[in-house]
């Protein structure tokens, strides 16, 4: 009961408020871009598709509208989280941003249609958001590093003859990255104590 | 009967985090003082250093105006007074204006600060008494500042080296 009224709104609310935080110059809050929206549309219905999330459990006929509301609050927090996310992992302008969200819609709806099971979901979000997050907020910002290093130096090396005018990013302060890092890994462990289906055992009587 | 107690709480305590994350990202205050500043000044509770916005006035008259935004910036931390953004923008306006060019970057720097100032006073209304100043409100300006930014053939004409500062 504790974690359906305080701990899982509370920190779907973290995400949502961690995830548009950026700092460069100046502290900025990005609100999700529409695509995001999508994206945590996507995630969310997976979520229930896969067992991850079972809506009926936070919302049907036998609870009373005490706990239906905080059941809505959750749904609504959840959907907010994960905007903010994706706004959080994907990069903020040019190519990589536009290669990104294909690839994470891409992602998406073939994870959805291969109908894994609730553990598998998550595993693949782990995997999902960490890759993002690397690519974003490691090789990225390596790339869009005005002061260079060696990073900067070994991906010039391999992409040769490519022009990094469509790549490189606003670069942030590297406090920004460890605030998506705790925002998407606390999405992530959030995503874990949702309510899952239940599903009924089968046992064999000889 | 502790069950709905907890849950009614629950739903409290999570609308007004998520007001607060709202208003955040409505406002987005780039500093703890004006985060504090901003929602102490929305229950009409915020007030200015007087003792510093009176040094600002004075170091602004007498034509300082780096350090008369210093003590301005001091008495308005969280920039939410609209008369000492006023005077910050009026401070922007007077530094760079020049008879043959103005200085683009300072009249931007005013026009962010006149800007806020229009955002702070109640309905943007904005009206200073001052003896001092030939512009009065924020509307007047506001409008000299876009003027002195815009490109125009008013520009080529000769005749602009006589004007005066206002």
């Amino acid at each position: 009961m504790i974690r359906e009224a305080f701990i899982l709104p509370l920190s779907f609310l973290t995400v949502a408020l961690l995830g548009g935080l950026r700092i460069a110059d100046r502290v900025v809050l990005l609100p999700p871009p529409l695509f995001s929206l999508v994206l945590g549309f996507l995630l969310l219905g997976l979520l229930v598709r896969c067992g991850a999330l079972a809506p009926e459990r936070l919302m049907n006929g036998t609870r009373s509208p005490l706990q239906n509301a905080g059941g809505a609050v959750i749904l609504l927090t959840a959907f907010a989280a994960a905007a903010q996310a994706f706004n959080a992992a994907i990069p903020e302008s040019g190519l990589p941003r536009l290669l990104f969200s294909v690839f994470l819609f891409v992602l998406l709806v073939n994870t959805s249609a291969a109908a894994p099971d609730r553990v598998r979901v998550l595993r693949s979000m782990l995997v999902i958001f960490g890759s993002a997050f690397i690519l974003k907020f490691i090789v990225l910002a390596a790339l869009s590093d005005p002061a260079g290093g060696w990073l900067k130096r070994t991906l010039l090396a391999m992409l040769e003859g490519l022009t990094l005018g469509t790549l490189s990013q606003e670069p942030y302060r590297p406090a920004t990255g460890y605030v998506a890092f705790a925002a998407l890994a606390l999405f992530l462990g959030s995503l874990t104590l949702l309510p899952a289906r239940q599903t009924t055992a089968l046992t064999r009587t000889s | 009967m502790r069950e709905p107690l907890l849950r009614t709480l629950g739903l409290a305590v999570a609308a007004a985090y998520a007001l607060f994350i709202v208003w955040l990202y409505v406002r987005q205050p780039q500093t703890v003082a004006e985060m504090t500043g901003a929602m102490s000044a929305s229950i009409g509770a915020y007030h200015v250093d007087e003792l510093a916005f009176a040094d600002g006035l004075r170091l602004f008259r007498a034509n300082q105006f780096e350090a008369s935004r210093l003590a301005f910036d001091r008495a308005d931390r969280a920039h939410q007074d609209a008369r000492t953004q006023f005077y910050i923008a009026y401070s922007y306006y007077r530094e760079g204006w020049g008879r043959v060019y103005n200085d683009d970057v300072l009249f931007q720097r005013g026009l962010e600060a006149i800007d806020r100032a229009i955002a702070a006073a109640p309905n943007g209304r904005i009206a200073v008494e001052d003896a001092d100043l030939q512009l009065k409100s924020g509307d007047e300006l506001k409008a000299e500042l876009q003027a002195g930014i815009r490109r125009d053939a008013s520009d080529f004409n000769p005749l602009k080296v006589f004007r005066q500062r206002k």
